[in-house]
């Protein structure tokens, strides 16, 4: 990975900590009940304020960030050619728990960037508003499955974006391939010290769901909980620390042999074939975890518009394939085709053409019903 | 004839009127009176609220009294945060007395070895503290990691064999006292000094014509005299550690990971604001308690006017 790149990120997710202090802060007030939606008297795009406030995880910035010269440089080129570096802010997220708690408590803001695990939530807390999908010339493009799943109630509440999925990143020069099998290899003693899962509350009990065989990952019984719970409390000791920033914290750890395996998305996979470190992305017997995410609009949004625009320059095909290429992620774009990726064999193995990998083969991060249940035990695993 | 009263009002002599002084005392209270109960009971009532129940971080969740949190939290068998509590406050306890034994001797040398320049020194103690405390803890991240300055020196000099790092150095319990000894040596420096300086110099002299030895002077004059500052010291290091959660957050383990961590994240990041609320009051209600004990010991001796001080030889 690019130096300059990581010193700019590594600064922004090591803040992360600091804003999510001042975050309690910021979040004293109450958060307002749904509010009821006002479409019909909408301002011109040129009457909007055109000042941006996105919901967004590191790395996703539009056009990059000012440091970058590696990642993802396409998306979201054209907008800020048309309104400028400074016509977006950003308030960074870690993970998808608290990325609903920022959307909520935090602020409003203009767009948001969650997974569709969530999506119920989001419109359900009356935080988002249906899109109107005719002012996205690329919408006609996107994926008809992914668009499907980006629907809640009949709404188009979801523009589909990025997918991919989730599972264990090693070193193949300290890990035996004999012991790489499953999910177990995160529990495995021999490597004690040396796993880092990531700090993300649901995704570590479907991982612990799947590595104990419990089919239901997403709607586990009480009895269940408590078993992944302290299958999760077993795991604790091995790890050299739950990560929060994938660019400050697991990355590097991974490159300097701190944690030899860690959770992690495939992106890393890139970061570490381009730092020339040997790594192997798990493909458990169980099955990985996959994901996908989207953009969803603010309720109260003043820049209607624009944001429509923002997504638009995401969405379209040339910064879909970027994308891809960046960062080894699948795209919503259906027009993105294996003659756009540069890295075909690993285009291959990720069936990053096909969509339909999310659910055939892998387990998709969906809606779970007890979430505050299961992050109360996340809590007690972290505090044990 | 002049109208004293606007006079008084601008003008602050010594010779007012007692009376004038408190009504002319109390506007300016007003100020800083209505900013804490905007921004401190305020909050806290809302969080009392949180705490039982009485409001939710959820919007159109339904709310009532509920005191289940804090009966699990208080009673419940093998709590994990209340054992996480006993947890944060044996580091934070660590912290504090290694903190103010370490810098004892430090203020000493400021005050009584290095008079001349002993401004200087204090500047370069605290020049540290000019940077960020973000930054000062990223740069432990760069001594103490696998592959950083510490491990790298331990393994050249052979204690270790090449590429293999101390497991403890960094994630652990090790790392997080470390990091917030060195954080708040200055702080706890900073009042002994502060004591030593206005401490009465004849004393010593008095000691020294009586007969007494250095060791006894120094153990039946100077440190008596200075207490209160080890005290204020000890309770600067005590009060914010039992909250702390960046350091953890940055070189803490799994294992490592304070109070503070937990009440961060019930906020934040696996959002329960009802069970974060009880956890942020006990916190609050333990460091008030702490504060009152301490206050005590704080109030008499640092106000006491500043005593002559000797010829200085």
């Amino acid at each position: 990975m690019d130096t300059s790149n990581l010193n700019r990120r590594q600064f922004l997710t090591g803040t992360a900590g600091l804003a999510a202090g001042t975050g309690l802060l910021a979040a004293c007030g109450s958060p307002s009940a749904p509010a009821a939606a006002a479409s019909s008297s909408r301002p011109a795009a040129s009457k909007e304020p055109g000042n941006m406030s996105l919901l967004e995880w590191g790395g996703y910035e539009a056009a990059g960030t000012k440091a970058q010269t590696a990642g993802m440089t396409v998306a979201g080129a054209d907008y800020i050619k048309k309104y400028g570096l400074n016509s977006v802010s950003y308030t960074y997220i870690t993970n998808d728990d608290q990325a609903l708690q920022k959307a909520t408590a935090g602020g409003s803001f203009d767009l948001m960037h969650p997974c569709h695990e969530n999506l119920p939530d989001y419109v359900d807390r009356g935080l988002v508003q249906e899109w109107d999908t005719s002012l996205i010339p690329s919408f006609k493009q996107l994926n008809p499955y992914l668009v499907q799943q980006g629907q809640y109630k009949g709404k188009q509440y979801m523009i589909p974006w990025d997918w991919g999925y989730g599972s264990l990143t090693y070193r193949t020069d300290k890990v035996a391939a004999a012991d790489a099998t499953g999910w177990e290899l995160a529990w495995n003693p021999k490597y004690a010290g040396k796993v880092s899962l990531w700090s993300g509350a649901s995704t570590n009990f479907e991982v612990a769901a799947l590595k104990l065989g419990l089919p239901k990952m997403d709607d586990l019984t009480d009895a269940q909980l408590e078993q992944a719970k302290q299958e999760l409390i077993k795991q604790k000791p091995l790890n050299k620390f739950y990560w929060d920033s994938e660019y400050s914290q697991m990355q590097p750890a991974i490159k300097s042999g701190t944690a030899w395996i860690a959770y992690s998305w495939q992106d890393t996979l890139v970061s570490m074939k381009a730092a020339k470190v040997p790594v192997a992305f798990l493909d458990p017997s169980q099955g990985r975890l996959s994901w996908f995410c989207g953009f969803m609009l603010g309720k109260d949004t003043p820049n209607y518009y624009h944001a429509h625009e923002y997504v638009e320059s995401f969405v379209n095909k040339a910064a879909c394939a970027q994308m891809t290429n960046a960062f080894a992620y699948g795209t919503s774009n259906a027009l993105v085709t294996p003659a756009d990726i540069t890295d075909k064999a690993l285009a291959d193995s990720l069936r990053l053409s096909d969509p339909h990998a999310l659910t055939n083969g892998a387990h998709l991060q969906s809606w779970a019903p007890n979430r505050a249940k299961l992050q109360l035990a996340w809590q007690e695993v972290k505090s044990a | 004839m002049l109208d004293t009263e606007d006079v008084q009002d601008v003008a602050v002599g010594p010779n007012r009127r007692p009376g004038r002084l408190r009504a002319g005392r109390g506007i300016f209270v007003l100020p800083p009176l209505a900013l804490v109960v905007a921004l401190l009971l305020g909050p806290l009532v809302l969080i009392a609220l949180y705490s039982f129940g009485l409001r939710s971080n959820i919007p159109g969740a339904a709310t009532s009294l509920d005191t289940s949190n804090w009966k699990d939290f208080l009673t419940g068998s093998g709590n994990t945060f209340r054992g996480l509590l006993w947890h944060s406050l044996g580091i934070t306890l660590l912290v504090s007395v290694a903190a103010t034994v370490a810098a004892y001797p430090l203020a000493y040398f400021l005050s009584f070895v290095a008079r001349k320049h002993r401004y200087t020194l204090l500047l370069l103690l605290l020049a540290p503290f000019f940077t960020s405390y973000l930054l000062r803890v990223i740069a432990w991240q760069v001594i103490l990691n696998d592959n950083g300055v510490a491990n790298s020196f331990i393994q050249a000099i052979g204690l270790r064999p090449q590429g293999e790092a101390v497991p403890w150095l960094i994630y652990s319990n090790f790392a997080v006292a470390l990091v917030l000894f060195y954080s708040w040596i200055p702080f706890v420096a900073l009042p002994i000094f502060a004591v030593l300086e206005n401490m009465d110099r004849r004393l010593l002299e008095a000691a020294e014509d009586l007969g007494a030895s250095r060791t006894a002077t120094f153990l039946r004059v100077t440190l008596p005299l200075s207490l209160p500052g080890v005290i204020a010291g000890f309770v600067f290091v005590l009060i914010p550690t039992t909250g702390e959660f960046i350091t953890p957050l940055l070189v803490g383990g799994t294992d490592s990971q304070l109070f503070g961590n937990a009440i961060q994240s019930f906020f934040v990041d696996s959002p329960d604001w009802n069970y974060g609320s009880v956890l942020a009051l006990t916190l609050i209600t333990l460091v008030v308690a702490l504060t009152l004990v301490f206050g005590r010991f704080l109030m008499t001796d640092l106000r006491e006017p500043e005593p002559e001080r000797g010829a200085g030889k």
